[in-house]
């Protein structure tokens, strides 16, 4: 596997290279490759000067250790590669885009993004294939440039990637997303069953959207048909990977025909300083005749102490990546509470309250070093669908050394 | 997993292999508007430039233009040689570029292009306030950083005015670079922030680039510029320029001047003026501005020929 990945980064790499046209003003017109533009700046772009071809090979790796003050239950100290990404995207003909991503990490091929989109009716975008459902400020905005180490709690609710075809829309203020979708690829069809389906849309207003100020406003809505095996299971770590503890596990929840998720997001960057928080809720439609309902939300302030600014995107309505300011990289203090009730009705799969303080050094725009502190503080019902001592209070230490090219 | 692997390698050949393929059969014809500029960054330069192209083009189909084509040049002197021979129709530029289009392939301007909003912009020259670069005359024997030899603000403007002074330039490498006690030794910091910052800590004297870069806070945090002052601001340009090559169909020429003038009025083109560089209108420029941006060819040959290497 690992001389196959070598041997195509080298492949990529000396393709490129052999590419690169003389740095001769005018261009020595006989060069079939004058009218291509190299940029090794992060990643690997090849470009047609006609804009109309493009391809970037880039990928990310993250470094992960993380150590626990255990409670009551013992959760593993350990380190491991939380990502180990290949990303390939470009342009074809002008009017089409792609992206072809696959990570690593868990040592299987895991597809992530696989999708092509028509790009020609601005600022319309069609997409087909495997990407995230539009739902979640959160779940939409790249691992690479999120404040904390794991997304909060209540991301447990959000959709995700899955197998669709969706539309995108924005203008100067607005941006409007919607899609139909299948399940996610990487799920394994057990039965003869047909597979779910969902329609998720995102609906987003920011009434001024400027470099180190913008505010943001998003309301979401997702309707999904389960499989005919009409099971859902919502479980999830305590905002830490090593440790493969789901506290919050409702079981697998049988006779269930549907789900219906709403979220509501909000962000706020104010040179430095942000806020960011989110509120999801879950409903269950069951065949018993109840309807459980699941509910979290979450609030993070951060703020740059080397004067930095979150960079938020209004076209596609997400933060985008850090530029420090100075040779010595910038500096990010940041908390975050979140929370997530499994409970209600029939169901007991346990509510979870997180402390996050996080400290950050972004060396430089690729390079990131993270440090998160949590306190995690569960209920009774807390405890891994039963196999688990309930109530646990630890505290987590965890690092990441961060790359993406 | 080998299989995927392997899709992976193959993807990646064929796209390496494809791309100078498809230029090559490339063309433009006689129903193709081609759009040009100088770009190191045609990626990004397309997704801005793509919607007024079409915009454009489905106002001309009553003319037999049918099709579109972007075409970016690395350099001004590979712009010019498109524009030359035919192969770009229209360019959206930068005053200098424009004077260097005029001369050397005989481009007209068309409009002014009101540019992230703006139908002017000036160079300010500054230094740390607490530093001993009170004017221009005290730089004999300092440095100064600015940005690339393609800018007009952070580049020509600026080493024009200090020639006009009649100080002596001279190109460094490095900031590290001695310079002698009669001359001015200048460098490249590529990136606007790169320039505030070198003079942020001391390593070199003074910076030059735009007003609007100056109120940037990407490009000039405000903790910078609190220790700054501005030395001094050059007289206004006009920020960019659309122009059209010489020989152009003078019905397309007609056409293309009418539709970029009523985009300001048309909601259906707010979204490709927004793509277009947050461009908040076009205009039309007198007689004597759009010479005044032609005599720009002489200030960078003023400038070209003046300095020492």
């Amino acid at each position: 596997m690992y001389k196959i990945l070598t041997l195509l980064m080298l492949s990529a790499i000396s393709s490129a290279v052999a590419l690169a046209a003389p740095d001769d003003p005018a261009g020595d017109p006989s060069d079939p490759y004058r009218d291509l533009v190299v940029d090794t700046a992060g990643g690997l772009e090849v470009t047609t000067t006609d804009g109309e071809f493009s391809v970037q090979l880039g990928g990310r790796i993250f470094a992960d250790a993380a150590v626990y003050d255990e409670d009551k239950n013992a959760l593993g100290n350990g380190s491991e590669l939380r990502a180990l990404r290949l990303d390939l995207e470009g342009r074809l003909y002008a009017d089409f885009i792609y992206e072809f991503s696959v990570d690593f990490a868990d040592g299987e091929a895991d597809v992530k993004d696989a999708w092509v989109a028509y790009d020609a009716v601005y600022p319309w975008q069609f997409s087909i294939g495997h990407f995230k459902e539009p739902f979640s400020l959160e779940e939409l905005t790249s691992k690479r440039y999120l404040t904390f180490m794991e997304r909060a709690l209540p991301n447990a609710l959000a959709p995700g990637r899955s197998m669709g075809i969706g539309a995108h829309w924005s203008d100067e203020r607005m941006s409007f997303a919607a899609g139909f979708f299948g399940d996610d690829y990487n799920d394994d069809a057990d039965d003869e069953g047909d597979e779910g389906w969902g329609v998720t849309s995102r609906l987003t207003y920011a009434p001024w959207a400027e470099e180190r100020s913008a505010l943001h406003l998003g309301v979401a809505v997702s309707f999904r048909k389960l499989d005919d095996e009409e099971k859902v299971r919502v479980d999830t770590r305590p905002e830490s990977h090593i440790t493969d503890i789901h506290y919050l596990d409702t079981g697998r929840l049988k006779q269930s025909r549907s789900t219906t998720l709403l979220g509501l997001e909000g962000a706020w960057v104010s040179g430095p300083f942000s806020l960011q928080g989110e509120w999801i809720q879950a409903k269950i439609e069951r065949d018993l005749g109840t309807e459980p309902t699941f509910d979290g939300w979450y609030l993070q302030a951060s703020w740059f102490l080397s004067g930095e600014s979150r960079r938020y995107k209004q076209e596609s309505a997400k933060f985008a990546r850090i530029r420090p300011l100075g040779d010595k990289g910038a500096v990010e203090l940041a908390a975050r509470f979140s929370s997530l009730d499994l409970n209600d009705e029939e169901i007991e799969g346990g509510s979870s309250e997180i402390l996050t303080l996080g400290l950050n050094w972004y060396i430089n725009q690729q390079i990131r070093l993270m440090a998160n502190t949590l306190f995690v503080d569960n209920d009774r019902y807390a405890d891994a669908d039963g196999d688990l001592e309930p109530e646990d209070e630890p505290a987590i230490f965890q690092l990441r050394a961060q790359v993406d090219f | 997993m080998r299989v995927l692997s392997k899709s992976i390698l193959l993807l990646v050949f064929s796209l390496t292999w494809l791309l100078p393929c498809a230029v090559l059969a490339s063309s433009s014809d006689t129903d193709t508007l081609v759009l040009g500029k100088i770009s190191h960054n045609p990626k990004k330069h397309y997704r801005y430039l793509k919607p007024m192209l079409k915009y454009a083009v489905d106002r001309m189909r009553d003319l037999g233009i049918r099709k579109g084509k972007i075409r970016m040049a690395k350099t001004k002197e590979q712009l010019a040689e498109l524009v030359a021979s035919g192969e770009v129709d229209w360019v959206t530029e930068t005053p200098i570029a424009a004077a260097y289009l005029h001369e050397a392939s005989g481009a007209e301007i068309l409009l002014r292009k009101w540019k992230k909003g703006m139908p002017e912009y000036h160079t300010v020259f500054f230094s740390r306030t607490d530093g001993p670069v009170k004017r221009l005359e005290d730089l004999k024997g300092k440095t100064i950083a600015l940005e690339d030899p393609a800018s007009t603000t952070a580049y020509y403007l600026p080493l024009s005015a200090m020639l006009k002074k009649g100080l002596i330039l001279e190109k460094l490498k490095s900031f590290r670079e001695e310079v002698s006690a009669d001359r001015v030794g200048f460098l490249f910091a590529r990136e606007e922030i790169n320039i505030a910052t070198l003079v942020h800590k001391g390593l070199v004297d003074a910076g030059a680039f735009s007003n609007l870069d100056w109120d940037k806070e990407d490009h000039l945090p405000s903790k910078y510029r609190q220790e700054f002052s501005i030395i001094e601001t050059l007289p206004p340009v006009i920020r960019a320029v659309e122009l059209v090559r010489s020989d152009l169909d003078p019905a397309v020429k007609a056409r293309l001047e009418e539709v970029l003038l009523k985009t300001e009025e048309d909601p259906k083109a707010a979204a490709a003026l927004n793509a277009y560089q947050k461009t908040k209108r076009f205009d039309k420029l007198s007689v004597d501005q759009k010479q005044s941006i032609y005599d720009m060819y002489e200030i960078m040959n003023y400038v070209d020929q003046s300095l020492i290497r």
